[in-house]
């Protein structure tokens, strides 16, 4: 009886599992997506995870959608969320693309992060733009008559093709409690600008008013890497070499930096909290500082009406270092193989990164411009950037970045996790640095071409 | 003689001591199981600016994030999705799983125990390794978007089928087998003289798994990719990468409790007959 079930089981498993199979890549070379004739319809999916927040991360994305289908009545968008159950829709992305693609249905246009840029290209089979639409074309687009920030035309190239075009992005910024700031006998009009520094106004904060001095978002499996690549990068270090085959983030510039992090929290400066925790705690008013996501400021400023005030600076250097923010965000890539669809989703690209876009994304979201010139007067998000000082921080930002830096192959999020798991125990769980972080890039780094 | 009454006198201080420590320790229990559900409508009612204040009691009392929640969301349209979702696919598995329970108790077939063993294999296969397939099947018949995609593969469930076996095993034969020298042939029999002396369990079995399936959201989640049509995708378009906007998200949380906290207080001897029943918690 036992055997029969077990049979039964081992059958029924088998079964069960004979669809789940791995996104294939396209290697095929990609030709040219003619132009559509004037009476082609076309019907397209275009894959966001804006799609999945409500409020007016869908609403202005149903509204560009509209405004596109004005321009374009020949070319119908259906916009959708990714599938998937993480309470965060921007996890989601790329598991979704695989899973339609299993189905051989996966979206035409496709928001995905810089970090899963190679797995992208080389795993979902996003189309290099050079060859879909010609270089030339491609350039255009970033120019105009407010070109794209140089720094973040790049941000979708890989081996020296675009695949993506860089759409939305935010930079990390040091958020200010400036009221905590004045309690603690501190000016916030001179904020911190070294780690050193952000060192002793965390401890002057924690001593005198009894909360929490400062928190860095990078330091915890589920907050990724994106804002640790910048503090990596200002002490001179990196994660991974340039030709992506050795891991580095056990080399000293990197475990210098990882040890500054170590010691804010040991000296007591900073809370031992999640990214949630923090967050919170700073959007209640008990923390003095954080390193954050540009993105958060609405959130932020929502807590600030409690009776707090909300400043905002630069991601701190180490003394006598350049600082090298790295950016978070995301781009635009083209995953469909008929070429009618392919030229259709270029048309909405093309849209979804025009001024006029990039209007009502940056006045109706928050996102930074990546047309920086929009938001100097008399442009038409001029209005918008002097509410919103922080804007002009990451403008500032933009010009001095680096690309966040995404790891290959197939088990790149597995080396990115085991990266930021031996992080996590060196800064919170007071892990040797050295030690921890070497036996991390040891274990990681046959990961590197597994599958690759 | 003077040792024995003391002794008397220590065990009834005992034994009355016992009932004391255990209603305290259920009391402490209870007050555990309620305080996230009272965290949640307390959460529902705080302010804006006040969402991430840690007093246990919300003042000033603001309704601000219900009317957020109804005005981002389409709270009745996503209720009414979701009692069709929840009601379809607990009536389905209750009418797969009483063919299916009659067929295993009352008839006699080859195969039976085979088959029976694949219904019980099916239960024990997780709901990932069946996922992609059904994502598929769903594609491939266009269904996928819709509620009817969401409702149809969770049409049979194996617990439906072993449970109701269970109880019509449990079935006087005798009264089989008057139904047939009375002239009614299965499916009469089924309907006229089986069903009726089930109505309890199926109405437990029925209320478990309409709350199973309305608190269901994995799947939804997969299926549902052009819109938020359910209510437990309602509450997660309240969360994102810019932060989650905990008040009217716990503003929607409450309401999509309500209707399951209405059945609870209405049905409240089936729902419990139910767990008991099916030896589930």
């Amino acid at each position: 009886m036992k055997r029969t079930l077990a049979l039964v089981s081992t059958a029924a498993l088998l079964l069960a599992g004979c669809g789940v199979g791995g996104a294939a890549s396209d290697s095929a070379a990609t030709s040219f997506a003619p132009g559509l004739t004037p009476d082609q319809k076309v019907s397209i999916t275009l894959e966001s995870y804006n799609f999945g927040q409500a409020g007016a991360w869908s609403d202005t994305f149903t509204e560009l959608l509209g405004e596109f289908r004005k321009q374009h009545p020949n070319i119908t968008v259906t916009g959708q969320k990714p599938q998937g159950s993480s309470s965060n829709p921007a996890s989601d992305s790329v598991s979704s693309v695989q899973a339609q693609l299993a189905t051989g249905n996966p979206p035409d246009v496709a928001q995905l992060g810089f970090s899963d840029l190679d797995f992208a290209v080389n795993q979902l089979g996003a189309k290099p733009l050079d060859d879909l639409v010609g270089r030339d074309a491609v350039q255009a687009n970033f120019g105009g008559a407010h070109p794209f920030a140089p720094k973040a035309a790049t941000l979708g190239d890989l081996n020296g093709k675009t695949y993506g075009v860089p759409f939305v992005f935010s930079t990390p910024v040091l958020f200010i409690n400036a009221t905590l700031f004045k309690q603690a006998g501190l000016d916030p009009a001179k904020p911190p600008t070294t780690w050193d520094e952000v060192k002793a106004a965390g401890l002057a904060i924690a001593q005198k008013t009894g909360k929490d001095g400062a928190y860095v978002d990078c330091v915890t499996q589920s907050a990724k890497d994106w804002c640790l690549q910048s503090v990596v990068r200002s002490n001179g270090g990196h994660v991974i070499s340039d030709d992506k085959k050795t891991l580095t983030y056990a080399d000293a510039p990197a475990v210098g930096a990882i040890s500054m992090l170590q010691d804010l929290v040991t000296s007591g400066a900073s809370p031992k909290l999640t990214q949630q925790q923090a967050v919170e705690t700073f959007g209640r008013g008990d923390m003095g500082m954080i390193l954050e996501s540009s993105a958060l400021q609405g959130t932020f400023a929502k807590g600030a009406k409690a009776g707090w005030e909300l400043q905002g600076t630069g991601t701190p250097a180490f003394a006598g270092k350049p600082v090298v923010p790295t950016n978070s965000g995301a781009a635009l890539f083209v995953l469909s193989k008929d070429p009618a669809k392919q030229r259709a989703a270029w048309e909405l690209i093309q849209f979804l990164t025009s001024d006029q876009a990039y209007t009502m994304i940056s006045s109706k979201i928050g996102y930074i411009p990546l047309r920086t010139g929009l938001v100097d007067p008399p442009n038409s998000l001029a209005a918008w950037a002097a509410k919103n000082p922080l804007v002009k921080t990451n403008i500032a930002q933009l010009n001095a970045m680096e690309p966040w830096v995404s790891f290959p192959g197939t088990d790149y999020l597995q080396v990115r996790d085991g990266m930021m798991k031996a992080v996590e125990n060196v800064v919170l769980q007071g892990a040797p640095a050295q030690a921890t972080l070497t036996t991390a890039a040891q274990q990681g780094a046959p990961l590197l071409t597994a599958g690759g | 003689m003077t040792t024995s009454r003391a002794m008397t006198a220590v065990l009834s201080v005992g034994e009355t001591r016992r009932p004391v420590l255990g209603h305290a320790a259920l009391a402490v229990l209870g007050v555990v199981c309620i305080f996230p559900i009272y965290w949640l409508y307390a959460t529902s009612f705080r302010a804006p600016e006040d969402i991430y204040s840690l007093s246990p009691f919300p003042w000033p009392l603001s309704g601000a994030n219900y009317a957020t929640a109804f005005q981002v969301l389409d709270i009745g349209g996503l209720l009414l999705n979701t009692t069709v979702m929840a009601v379809g696919i607990a009536l389905g598995q209750l009418l797969t799983g009483l063919l299916a329970g009659y067929a295993f108790a009352a008839w006699e077939f080859r195969g039976k125990q085979l088959l029976y063993l694949v219904f019980v294999a099916t239960w024990l296969v997780p709901f990932q390794v069946t996922m992609i397939p059904n994502y598929a099947l769903l594609s491939q018949l266009g269904v996928l978007n819709t509620i009817a995609g969401v409702v149809l593969p969770s049409l049979c469930s194996a617990l439906g089928v072993i449970l109701l076996r269970q109880h019509m095993q449990g079935f006087p034969t005798e009264l089989l087998e008057a139904a047939r020298l009375d002239g009614r042939g299965s499916w009469a029999t089924l309907w006229t003289v089986v069903v009726p002396n089930l109505r309890p369990a199926l109405a437990a079995l029925g209320i478990l798994l309409f709350v199973n399936a309305w608190n269901e959201y994995f799947w939804p989640a997969l299926v549902l990719q052009r819109s938020n049509a359910v209510l437990q995708l309602g509450l997660r378009s309240f969360m994102g990468s810019e932060g989650n906007d905990w008040g009217p998200m716990m503003a929607t949380a409450g309401m999509a409790c309500l209707p399951v906290l209405l059945l609870y207080l209405v049905l409240q001897k089936q729902i419990v007959n139910g767990f008991v029943r099916s030896g589930l918690k």
